[in-house]
């Protein structure tokens, strides 16, 4: 469902993602890990088409990213680690604009609106203006806007930032559980622990370069060590004096 | 074309709800922020009412063509005033479709969603499209009013004011749009100076070309005038957009309404020519640029090296805490081209204007013209002053909103913070303000009490102007936001602006009031009373709204 061919992106004399090669099946849990400025956020941008890849192409479903962007956005649920929402809109108002540019039936706006704000617990607050929610209820409701359009694969930066444990659990249960219905999720994180817990297939990028993809299980058997942190952390700091 | 349709639609609701907002403010503020709006286009009404009348008293029988030489001016001024409105706009939409096209987030986020390259530029140009003309819509609606009165025209040309309007600021809209994809798709490395340097230049050969037209040293007094008329012709190419508009809303008001139509189907033709042209550069280049701004790596700045990188050391006399304030925001105002090519252009135009004072012979030797020219610096210099402490000064504690967890967090009382922003407006300003000051009283050879009243005046002024900009700037604070061009556009700001120019025109309005009884035998007590009303004043308007500052900023929740 996710396919990047040698992707590489390049800012300046800094190679950012260099030649990355992925593929990610349909209702497979991805995660992407890696220290900070391993060109995570550079892969994703590229992967929503928020960056134009320096060279190789990164293809959602059939479609291209870069060839065919639109028909790629359709099947796209993206929720960025910092989600730009409309200050001055309400929950309610911000849910319709996103199903309009969806080009979605406004009968099914209303009511998969109704359904994903009480399914994250934002119900109550959507008639509100976005410029009053707290951290966590504007994670939730990007979370509700992302699903709207019931997309095919939904990417998602870091998203557990400002959401408190029960939504934590929460969104990590509802994700999975979409899986098997065929989602596919790309996800970025830090939490290790998370991810450990709910990948079907992690990958570990450092320093631009794909260091490995496997199961969790797979990646465990690569050390001695049982942990995944310790595993973690071996792999990005071997990748890092090699390629250093 | 739905989801262009969409985005406007909800760009209109969040519009609604913004004036609905308004509705949160001080009933007071509101209301005086009314008031100097009416008062301003009131007074921009009468002016030109007063000023197309008297033209249009003007003797037919001075023309061989027979039309009065009034008729010729007034048609030549608003050929003029169209032709200035087409530049101003075609430089306002460079600068704000860079902004709108490229620097915010819902661009990012609309380029995310399914919405194709075209149509989100078009939804975006609207905006800027709106945000560049409804000014000149405000400022231009008095001078084609009074025209309209002036010239007993029908009904129909004050509608013709508006159809014309729409197309012709539609062009220098997709100009600025198509000037600035390119300049990002060319050079995103050095987008910021090169923009810079841009609006630099522009000013410059504008400058230099006024200069060469109008060179009044040479000229005598009728040779100006028919200079002026020469230089004014070339508004009336019919190779510009800006005279289709001109000839067309003229003949409506002259009902030639076969002509009108005529200039009216020619600017239309062109504005959507010019929209389709601006929408194949758009599928050319606007997502490349977008990209590679994206894309651009970022600069080393080595501490110690230039003068940013020495700052600490160039401060080192303040306390530590006054020095990283000051030092964090001179980096910051540096380091945003938009900021300070703005500074630049305000001092820089009224550096040439009073340094070709001297190419003014005629009157050079007349004391009250001397004298008069002196009030008059006093207060261009003011207002420039003003514009800047509003535009630069008031949105620096609301700049410090987002980064409170440091700021505010650390052993620093926060009256220091309004303190340290107030010392810095004051050291900056005065600068420029002085030494302007001074620089227009030694060239234009003024008394000495003229110059010591001028330099006293706009010492008082930097400090006052400082204490209202950063007192008004922690009494209304916007911590949400981070772009002090929209912080200042707000009420707080406007408020701010507001009551400085009515210090400005009460300061100096006294001392020029005062002039007119030099001969008298009591002007030595005129003159000492003046001196300490201007000081009490100027100490009011400094502590009152620091003070007041203070108490909010205390108060403030983050």
């Amino acid at each position: 469902m996710i396919t990047t061919e040698n992707l590489t992106k390049q800012f300046g004399q800094k190679v950012a993602v260099d030649g990355l090669s992925l593929h990610v099946d349909r209702g497979e849990f991805f995660s992407f890990l890696g220290p900070n400025g391993a060109g995570k956020t550079t892969t994703i941008k590229m992967l929503v088409g928020l960056l134009a890849p320096t060279s190789g192409k990164a293809l959602i479903g059939t479609f291209d990213v870069r060839e065919n962007h639109v028909a790629a956005k359709r099947l796209i649920g993206y929720i960025p680690d910092q989600p730009f929402l409309y200050e001055k809109l309400t929950g309610r108002e911000f849910m319709r604009f996103v199903g309009g540019l969806y080009e979605m039936d406004d009968a099914v706006v209303q009511s998969r609106t109704e359904d994903l704000l009480e399914l994250f617990s934002v119900r109550e607050y959507g008639d509100q203006l976005i410029q009053d929610y707290s951290h966590g209820m504007r994670q939730k409701l990007s979370f509700s806007a992302a699903f709207l359009h019931d997309p095919a694969v939904v990417i998602v930066d870091e998203p557990w930032v400002g959401l408190d444990p029960r939504s934590i659990k929460f969104v990590k249960e509802y994700l999975k559980q979409k899986t098997r219905n065929g989602l596919t999720v790309f996800m970025s994180t830090h939490t290790l622990s998370i991810a450990e817990e709910i990948s079907d297939t992690i990958g570990i990028i450092n320093e631009g370069r794909l260091v490995t993809v496997n199961t969790v299980g797979g990646i465990l058997q690569q050390r001695d060590s049982g942990r995944f942190e310790d595993v973690f952390l071996e792999l990005t700091e071997e990748a890092g004096s090699n390629g250093g | 074309m739905d989801k262009v349709l969409l985005i406007w639609a909800t760009k209109t609701r969040i519009a609604a709800h913004a004036l609905a907002d308004v509705r949160n403010e001080s009933r007071l503020k509101i209301g005086v922020i009314l008031f100097f709006v009416i008062l301003l286009w009131g007074g921009a009404f009468v002016a030109s009412y007063e000023a197309l009348g008297f033209l249009k008293s003007f003797d037919p029988s001075q023309s061989p063509s027979g039309s009065t030489i009034g008729a010729i001016v007034m048609v030549r001024m608003l050929s003029l005033f169209f032709m200035m409105v087409f530049l101003m706009l075609v430089f306002s939409n460079v600068l704000i479709a860079f902004s709108t096209l490229y620097r915010t987030e819902e661009v990012d986020y609309l380029m995310a969603s399914p919405v194709g390259v075209c149509e989100l530029f078009t939804a975006r140009f609207a905006e800027c499209l709106f945000m560049s003309s409804w000014a000149v819509v405000f400022l231009g609606t008095p001078l084609m009013l009074s025209y309209g009165l002036v010239n007993d025209a029908p009904w129909f040309f004050y509608l013709s004011i508006l159809l014309f309007y729409l197309p012709l600021a539609v062009i220098p809209a997709c100009i600025g749009a198509v000037i600035a994809m390119l300049i990002v798709a060319i050079s995103p490395q050095i987008r910021g100076r090169v923009f810079a340097a841009l609006v630099v230049l522009t000013v410059a050969a504008l400058l230099a070309y006024l200069y060469r037209t109008f060179n009044i040293e040479r000229l005598s007094e009728a040779e100006l005038f028919l200079a002026m008329l020469d230089a004014m012709k070339g508004t009336q190419s019919p190779l510009l957009p800006s005279s289709w508009a001109a000839e067309g809303v003229l003949n409506c008001a002259g009902r030639n309404f076969g002509r009108s139509a005529f200039y009216f189907g020619l600017l239309v033709s062109n504005a959507l020519m010019a929209f389709v042209v601006t929408l194949a550069v758009v599928s050319k280049l606007y997502y490349r640029g977008y990209s590679l701004l994206k894309s651009t790596g970022s600069r080393r700045r080595i501490s110690g090296r230039g003068i940013l990188g020495r700052l600490d050391w160039v401060f080192g006399f303040l306390r530590p805490q006054y020095r990283s304030l000051i030092v964090k925001d001179v980096r910051l105002f540096w380091r945003d081209a938009t900021q300070w090519s703005q500074f630049v252009i305000f001092f820089g135009l009224m550096a040439v204007y009073v340094a070709n004072l001297r190419n003014v012979p005629t009157y050079r030797d007349s004391l009250l013209w001397r004298n008069a020219t002196a009030f008059l610096n006093l207060s261009s210099s003011a207002l420039i002053l003003a514009t800047l402490t509003s535009r630069f000064i008031f949105p620096l504690i609301s700049l410090e909103g987002r980064r409170f967890w440091i700021v505010g967090l650390a052993p620093l009382a926060r009256s220091k913070l309004v303190w340290q922003k107030f010392w810095l407006s004051v050291g900056t300003c005065i600068c420029f303000t002085l030494g302007l000051v001074i620089l227009s009283s030694v060239i234009l050879r003024v008394e000495p009490l003229i110059m010591a009243l001028s330099i006293m005046t706009i010492v008082l002024m930097n400090f006052a102007l400082s204490g209202m900009a950063v007192g008004f700037g922690a009494m209304y604070p916007n911590f949400k936001e981070d772009n002090p061009a929209r912080i200042v556009s707000g009420m707080g700001g406007t408020l701010n602006f507001l009551v400085s120019i009515i210090y400005i025109a009460v300061t100096i309005g006294v001392q020029a009031g005062l002039l007119q009884f030099r001969t008298y035998h009591f002007f030595g007590l005129l003159l000492a009373g003046v001196i300490a009303f201007v000081i009490t004043l100027s100490a009011a308007a400094t502590f009152v709204p620091l003070a007041l500052g203070m108490r909010a900023l205390n108060k403030a929740d983050f």
